[in-house]
């Protein structure tokens, strides 16, 4: 069993080895434009994180993700729940509100954004949060949908005051629901910052990858992209993670 | 998003029958209106460039419909997409066989390939796709198809892992065929998360064609997004967006969800 588990991690080392390696080597045929090196992007993604300039740009897109989810973390759970308490708005949150909010084209969202609020810091927030909003509000009506319904009546028969059966009993049961749909939003969000920030701002990753593009900076396209990653992952290990133990401890 | 059903349930659980649920369906063809109304209501007070009411809209929208230019980017949009939903699908179904069947494989397909696909920004595919391979339909597809990929993986191997194991050593038991064993019974036992991918990936590859084809395409919606910003024409955004809208939600409700209802499981739901 540890001589498998040995080789698994061996191969899966070796492809990550592999892919380094094959990316150094096609960077030394093709010019830096085209194909950075691994060395020089490294050097970039380091700079994104240390050099006070680009450093801003990179708090500014990581807190404008953490503005969006948690706003639309709380605006998804307030349209699930009208629906929850005035069961005849049902069809109206779930089949005009939801499926509108999730087939919009969040590029759509982008170039109005632009147009309506100019290339401002609300209009990357609007953006993101009116993206982010249809996947915390299905997590949250499918979380409603789940509910025990016979821990609810067991509550009503505890206490006529609706307020506290709901902040006893709904909202605890509820919070496993509202911490998947954080995750999943916080995922999204990191994604389309990029758009986002694209069309709207003059600072952020997204601002610096289209920067770069244009100047056909190629090892900053790459250490944006990479950043990015390292941002999400940092974020759902240090907080996302810890956070739904503490959910699943309760 | 199944509405008809979950109301009725809701109706019969407050013990009013079905009334309520025409009430709540009454009620959304109000809201319809309501936003209709804001809407108009909203666009008479700002510029046309800014907000066009929804009878410019519509009256574009039936342009848009009589003028061939406009169906060749609608097809050239389609056929980006299901070029990349293909091949996406293709790649990633057997990524994770490979890592089903070959154990050893597992934790460098699951651990390392598809975590890193779908920590990639779609937009940032784009954008280097565009420096590789410049602005052509090679891009757009390229761009989907990473996107979509670790969609793929991750379905396939939910799929595969939830595979039966007692119906699998039945299966052995009636064949040593291996290729036998996996048309008879893998690929049936399958086939909901094969619709469940689909149907996921359908959602998601809209929103990322558009982005590619905006930035890295010279046809394509995405494209006519493109040539409207630079003109400033909302009415031609708004029309855009509502095509898509009508046409994402339209299929994924009478292509998809049948087929996910007669061949899946029926709590499936597409998670976009």
């Amino acid at each position: 069993m540890t001589g498998r588990r040995l080789s698994e991690r061996v191969i899966a080392d070796g492809v990550v080895v592999a892919a380094i390696a094959g990316w150094w080597l096609m960077s030394l045929r093709l010019p830096a434009f085209l194909m950075p090196s691994p060395l020089q992007v490294a050097e970039k993604v380091a700079a994104l994180f240390v050099t006070p300039s680009l450093l801003a740009d990179t708090a500014a897109s990581a807190a404008r993700v953490v503005v969006a989810v948690v706003v639309s973390a709380v605006l998804g759970g307030a349209l699930a729940l009208i629906p929850y308490r005035w069961p005849v708005t049902e069809a109206i949150v779930r089949d005009r509100i939801t499926p509108f909010l999730n087939s919009f084209p969040s590029v759509g969202w982008a170039i109005l954004a632009m147009i309506w609020f100019g290339t401002t810091n609300a209009a990357v927030l609007f953006v993101e949060i009116a993206i982010l909003t249809p996947f915390c509000l299905i997590n949250l009506l499918e979380g409603l949908k789940e509910l025990d319904g016979e821990l609810i009546e067991m509550g009503a028969s505890f206490t006529r005051r609706r307020g506290r059966s709901f902040w006893k009993i709904v909202v605890p049961m509820l919070l496993p629901y509202v911490l998947s749909a954080i995750r999943i939003a916080y995922g999204v969000a990191w994604k389309i910052a990029l758009i986002a920030e694209l069309f709207g701002v003059s600072s952020g990753l997204g601002y610096l990858m289209l920067k770069a593009q244009i100047v056909s900076d190629a090892a900053m396209v790459y250490a944006t992209c990479f950043a990015i990653v390292l941002l999400f992952l940092a974020g759902e290990k240090l907080v996302i993670d810890p956070l739904s133990r503490l959910v699943a401890y309760k | 998003m199944p509405s008809a059903n979950s109301i009725a349930a809701a109706g019969r659980r407050a013990g009013q029958g079905w009334t309520i649920a025409r009430r709540s369906r009454l009620a959304a063809h109000l809201f319809t209106l309501a936003f209709l109304l804001a809407w108009w209501g909203y666009s008479q007070t700002v510029p046309a460039f800014v907000l066009p009411g929804p009878v410019p809209v519509a009256t574009r929208l039936v342009q848009f419909f009589t003028t061939y230019n406009l169906y060749k980017h609608a097809f050239a949009s389609l056929e980006h997409i299901a070029a990349g939903m293909a091949i996406a699908f293709a790649v990633g179904t057997a990524l994770a066989l490979a890592a089903h069947y070959f154990p050893v494989l597992r934790l460098a397909v699951h651990g390392r390939v598809s975590p890193f696909l779908n920590s990639f920004s779609g937009i940032g595919w784009t954008l280097l796709s565009i420096v590789w391979f410049g602005v052509n339909e090679f891009t757009v597809i390229f761009a989907i198809t990473v996107v979509l990929t670790p969609f793929a993986i991750i379905n396939m191997r939910e799929g595969l892992d939830t595979l039966d194991r007692e119906m699998l050593e039945m299966a052995a038991s009636f064949t040593r065929n291996r290729w036998r064993e996996f048309t008879r019974v893998v690929a049936p036992a399958l086939l909901p998360f094969v619709f469940a991918t689909l149907r996921i990936s359908f959602g998601v590859s809209w929103k990322v064609a558009l982005a590619a084809e905006l930035f890295g395409g010279r046809t394509g919606l995405g494209y006519l997004f493109n040539l409207a910003q630079q003109n400033f024409d909302v009415r031609l955004i708004l029309v855009v967006i509502a095509i898509i809208i009508a046409f994402v939600y339209g299929t994924d409700r009478l292509v998809f969800a049948p087929l996910q209802s007669r061949f899946g499981r029926p709590d499936a739901e597409p998670a976009s």
